[in-house]
């Protein structure tokens, strides 16, 4: 079997792609209007919707960039993960129940949609789509990047297609993406993200038993040669302290209830019911797939410093390199299948909210209404959207690798300043008042900018994201407080109320 | 409590901010990050934790602390006024025990081992991080179990469901009269 590897691998990800293409045609026949196409008609069961939300939140950054990162600075890494359990369950507390009722109410198919319902303005809703449009930008450039590279790198393992280059990786992995999104839409993107859910919890855990098995001491042997290299790097803060540590724990703790791509699978269920179980199966499925994020990357780090791995180039190459030296070649083929699920599932959710905004959000919100043709024109755009992203991927790769890398990292923190206020905490306060919601997304996005783009850094590895996100809840707050909220419409305020 | 809720979490918002402009402010270490690692491109090392703990580490497990409070506010503030009944604030205000019982755990054990240099180790990793990653990790399923066990009754009765359902009517019945 061994000597069949990179065919086994291949073969996986064909099986894969293949299926996602299969899903898009059938959901097509179920795709009429715009509705189904952006929220799935809001008739989806809890199983499906806990899937989706928890394989949305882990991209392939939870499969390459996150081992990666325990590799290079430790237990640090681990606060981005441990907190997922926090960050549902703000998720659920504060959004959940009214995102979803707000959105049967007024019929709303999007996040600007819902915004605007709550506020009674189309300036809100305008900012909110601009700070998707921004965030999306970065992060699917980044994730059709990850695609072709990761598809380069297996493809290249094989003699049929060792001088496979970058652009035709772009190309095929970017033609499957498009494909489902547009034929199917939501629907199809849920759909998939049922496999790719489950792919992930597989892959998350027979990983951990392969990473156990590495050391004949398990886990603790390989944190113990980590102590004694560097106690600070296995210790609770990690290489990069406490702040750093800190700062991952509020924007991806807290943040998570302000991630678009989330919180709008909160509007899809067909139950209000259905959360009380969709909350703790979305909560268990993160954390197994998270378990290869962690054990990977602990694993990588204590082998190459005993000596039984020789250093790595990069640190995103921990993955790779522990698939090829410590996995059996079936299970390689179902991590590599879960790494482009993951990373699909987070791409195809990125490509609605951003065409939703752009389509639907930005013309109602100038305009003050939709396009004709809506769904026809959904569909136009799903496709130009993917092809300027990859686009924008392919030339910051060769022109400029830093590019991507700081709109990937600018997009989670992001959203979480600009929406979790305006959202989570205004859709439990009446007295969120729209000054208070503009004076907050501003802030954020500038803070944001000026930080990421800058290149300023803050002393005790105090993030621009964290300061941004603790700036923006005091910001959103303080200013709503010193304001007088409009009059809410009738509907919203006893909404508000259940 | 109840109605003043946001206030706190205005407090409480305005209190990390004011802790992190003191870090900010603090004198710096060399190590306060991270420096990369002597021998291995590509991996860092946090050297002496006991001079990065030295300026800001009393501030730093107090942001955290606050931190874990705010968690348990944003959740109260995400259930209805009416139902935030003592038995919920008596629920969450264990809660908030709890996790700042954990974390304090998890920062002292660290503090014990860079003053020691010795360590147990619980599941694989030293007891410190071992707090950090299932204490963290455990420490929201009181929040979890509320929401699934009781969600008919904190969360979504069936008084809100028929509340709800009125809502939906009214709107049908306005999009009728418009469409007449």
């Amino acid at each position: 079997m061994e000597a069949y590897r990179q065919e086994i691998i291949v073969g996986s990800v064909i099986v894969y792609m293949a299926f996602c293409v299969l899903t898009g045609l059938w959901a097509m026949r179920r795709t009429h209007n715009t509705s189904d196409f952006f929220i799935a008609g809001r008739s989806l069961g809890p199983i499906v919707v806990a899937l989706a939300l928890f394989s949305s939140t882990l991209s392939g950054f939870g499969f390459v960039g996150g081992p990666g990162l325990v590799y290079s600075v430790g237990v640090t890494s681990f606060w981005m993960v441990v907190i997922s359990s926090t960050g549902y369950a703000v998720g659920f507390f504060m959004v959940a129940k009214r995102i979803r009722m707000i959105a049967e109410l007024r019929d709303c198919i999007s996040l600007p949609d819902v915004v605007a319902a709550r506020y009674g303005s189309q300036s809100v809703s305008f900012l909110i789509a601009i700070t998707i449009v921004l965030g999306v930008m970065g992060y699917l450039a980044t994730q059709i990047l990850a695609m072709a590279v990761v598809m380069q790198a297996i493809l290249t393992g094989t003699e049929t297609f060792a001088e496979v280059g970058l652009v035709t990786c772009v190309v095929i992995s970017s033609a499957v993406l498009i494909f489902y999104c547009v034929t199917g839409g939501m629907i199809a993107s849920v759909y998939t993200d049922v496999v790719q859910g489950s792919i992930m919890i597989i892959a998350g855990a027979l990983i951990l038993f392969t990473a156990i098995s590495v050391f004949d001491g398990g886990m603790q042997e390989a944190s113990s040669i980590i102590l004694a290299d560097d106690a600070e790097t296995i210790m609770p803060y990690g290489a990069m302290g406490i702040m750093a540590s800190l700062g991952w724990f509020f924007v991806f703790g807290l943040g998570l209830a302000g991630q678009p791509h989330i919180i709008t699978k909160m509007m899809m269920n067909k139950n209000m019911s259905d959360n009380r179980t969709i909350f703790p199966m979305s909560l268990f499925g993160y954390a197994m797939a998270a378990l290869l994020w962690i054990s990977i990357g602990i694993i990588m780090r204590a082998a190459v410093i005993d000596g039984a791995v020789g250093p790595l180039s990069l640190p995103d190459d921990a993955a790779s390199t522990f698939l090829t030296i410590f996995a059996n070649p079936l299970l390689a083929g179902v991590v590599f299948a879960g790494l482009f699920a993951a990373i699909m599932s987070t791409s195809d959710a990125f490509l609605s909210i951003g065409t939703a905004a752009i389509i639907h959000d930005i013309p109602r919100a100038i305009g003050g209404r939709s396009v004709q043709n809506e769904l026809f024109w959904a569909r136009i755009v799903t496709v130009l959207l993917a092809i300027v992203a990859a686009s924008f991927a392919l030339y910051s790769h060769f022109r400029d690798e830093t590019l991507v890398a700081i709109l990937g990292a600018f997009g989670w923190g992001t959203f979480a300043a600009s929406i979790f206020p305006v959202v989570a905490v205004g859709l439990n306060w009446k007295g969120a008042t729209v000054p208070g919601a503009i004076t907050a997304i501003v802030a954020a996005l500038l803070i944001n900018f000026f930080t990421q783009l800058g290149g300023y850094t803050l002393p005790y590895g105090i993030s621009g994201p964290l300061v941004a996100f603790a700036s923006s809840m005091v910001l959103f707050i303080g200013v709503s407080m010193l304001t007088k909220p409009l009059k809410l419409a009738s509907d919203i305020e006893q909404m508000m109320d259940i | 409590m109840r109605s003043k809720l946001i206030y706190i979490i205005f407090v409480v918002s305005l209190f990390m901010v004011g802790i992190l402009v003191a870090i900010s402010l603090a004198e710096p270490v060399t190590n306060a990050s991270g420096v990369p690692h002597p021998e291995f491109s590509g991996m860092q090392v946090g050297g002496d934790g006991l001079a990065r703990f030295e300026q800001i580490g009393n501030l730093g497990f107090a942001f955290q602390c606050l931190l874990l409070i705010q968690i348990v506010l944003l959740s109260l503030l995400g259930i209805s006024e009416r139902y935030r009944s003592r038995e919920i604030l008596i629920y969450m205000g264990g809660t908030v025990v709890l996790t700042l019982f954990i974390a304090w755990q998890m920062y002292s054990s660290h503090l014990q081992y860079l003053e020691t240099g010795n360590t147990d180790y619980f599941l694989g990793f030293p007891i410190a991080t071992a707090w950090a990653v299932y204490g963290t990790w455990l420490g929201a399923i009181p929040l979890v179990v509320l929401y699934s066990v009781g969600f008919h009754k904190y969360i979504y009765t069936p008084e809100d469901e028929q509340q709800f359902k009125k809502l939906l009517i009214a709107k049908a019945d306005k999009t009728e009269l418009a469409n007449h």
